[in-house]
């Protein structure tokens, strides 16, 4: 029998070195996607910027909770710590930004980390703000809500984004609405024919546990404001497309500066005119 | 649901990996580890899903770190399989 090997990735993913006296930038990434996504930016960042991606996914403590029903046995600002600590030692200057759940995380950090330490801005890419108002209760999460994220999902981790018509899986539940994204996926090219319902449901009751963890870690976590200025970048087809703000202007007293790029949650990770959007703001910040 | 053997789970998954592949059962080892196989991760969790249903129990996370390759994984299946089909 061959034996069990570690194969566990370093929490801090070096893309591309800064060449000397350029930025280093410095994205906490919360995982559904490979910490791969981010290849495109570290290529659309300007000649002799730096890219390193800090992979919450390296992080037991977090990742095993998406595969053991939702429930993290860490909190925010612990997770917060054991970025700060992957960072070190942290190449200056530098820009922090947090995509989905990792721009609550990047927050953390920025109150975690003395104030001679911290950059100028913090960039949240998509990311929902972790007030109150803008904190659900799991059962908020109806399966309407999710399985059009995860269809968002499904296409882009493969590379192939398709859409659900507007009223395909409306109030017909997991079990009958999940059949209708399998179609979709299969029609799309995302999924190979003939893959089981019950291979998709695994994947999606995994996609939906991740969720469920990234909400159970924020419900008990009261941020105080940033210390610094915020920019946010929304994607066309955010989580929550309707809203500007994504609920950060309480935390953020000393400015938020808001812009939008083409694509979904997911796929503003990678494609290039999101990129083109996005990767001037870190280099300016 | 009887127990499954060790022989029966191998040759399962030996022909749900080519498929996924797209290579001949013949052409996938018995004895590689699960990660250096070109499967990426939501393919190894359609996967699991899959065997999941087919062997009527849930896996734990930790079943493919400790049975890193089919033939350790079909050893333990088979196991697994026997002792629940006995307490049935």
């Amino acid at each position: 029998m061959r034996p069990p090997r570690d194969r566990r990735p370093p929490v801090a993913l070096e893309f591309r070195a800064a060449a000397a006296g350029r930025r280093t930038v410095y994205v906490v990434h919360p995982g559904a996607l490979a910490a791969q996504v981010h290849r495109g930016l570290a290529d659309a960042l300007p000649e002799g910027d730096g890219l390193t991606v800090l992979d919450l996914g390296a992080l037991d403590e977090y990742a095993q909770a998406a595969l053991n029903g939702g429930r993290a046995d860490t909190t925010v600002p612990a997770l917060a710590g054991r970025l700060l600590a992957a960072m070190e030692p942290v190449r200056v200057p530098y820009t922090l930004a947090g995509w989905s759940f990792g721009g609550v995380l990047a927050l953390a950090m920025t109150r975690a980390m003395p104030a001679e330490r911290r950059p100028e801005r913090l960039v949240l890419l998509d990311s929902i703000a972790p007030t109150e108002e803008y904190k659900q209760p799991d059962e908020a999460l109806e399966p309407d809500l999710l399985l059009g994220w995860f269809a968002m999902y499904l296409g882009a981790k493969r590379g192939k984004p398709f859409g659900l018509g507007p009223d395909a899986i409306a109030g017909r539940g997991v079990d009958d609405g999940l059949p209708v994204v399998l179609d979709a996926a299969v029609a799309a090219g995302a999924l190979l024919p003939g893959t089981p319902l019950p291979g998709l449901r695994k994947l999606y009751d995994t996609y939906v546990d991740g969720l469920l963890r990234n909400n159970r870690l924020t419900a008990p976590y009261r941020p105080d404001p940033a210390p610094l200025p915020l920019v946010l970048v929304q994607a066309e087809r955010s989580l929550v497309p309707d809203d500007p703000t994504l609920g950060w202007t309480p935390l953020a007293p000393h400015g938020l500066t808001r812009y939008g790029c083409p694509g979904d949650h997911y796929t503003m990770l990678s494609r290039p005119d999101s990129l083109g959007v996005i990767a001037p703001l870190l280099h300016a910040a | 649901m009887a127990a499954v053997t060790a022989s029966e789970a191998e040759t399962w998954l030996i022909e749900k990996i080519a498929l996924r592949l797209g290579v001949a059962p013949g052409e996938v080892s018995r004895e590689v580890y699960f990660d250096e196989l070109d499967l990426d991760s939501t393919e190894a969790l359609i996967l699991a899903g899959e065997l999941e249903n087919w062997l009527g129990f849930e896996l734990s996370t930790t079943t493919l770190w400790y049975h890193p390759t089919i033939k350790d994984l079909a050893s333990y299946l088979a196991e697994e399989s026997d002792r629940r089909a006995t307490a049935a």
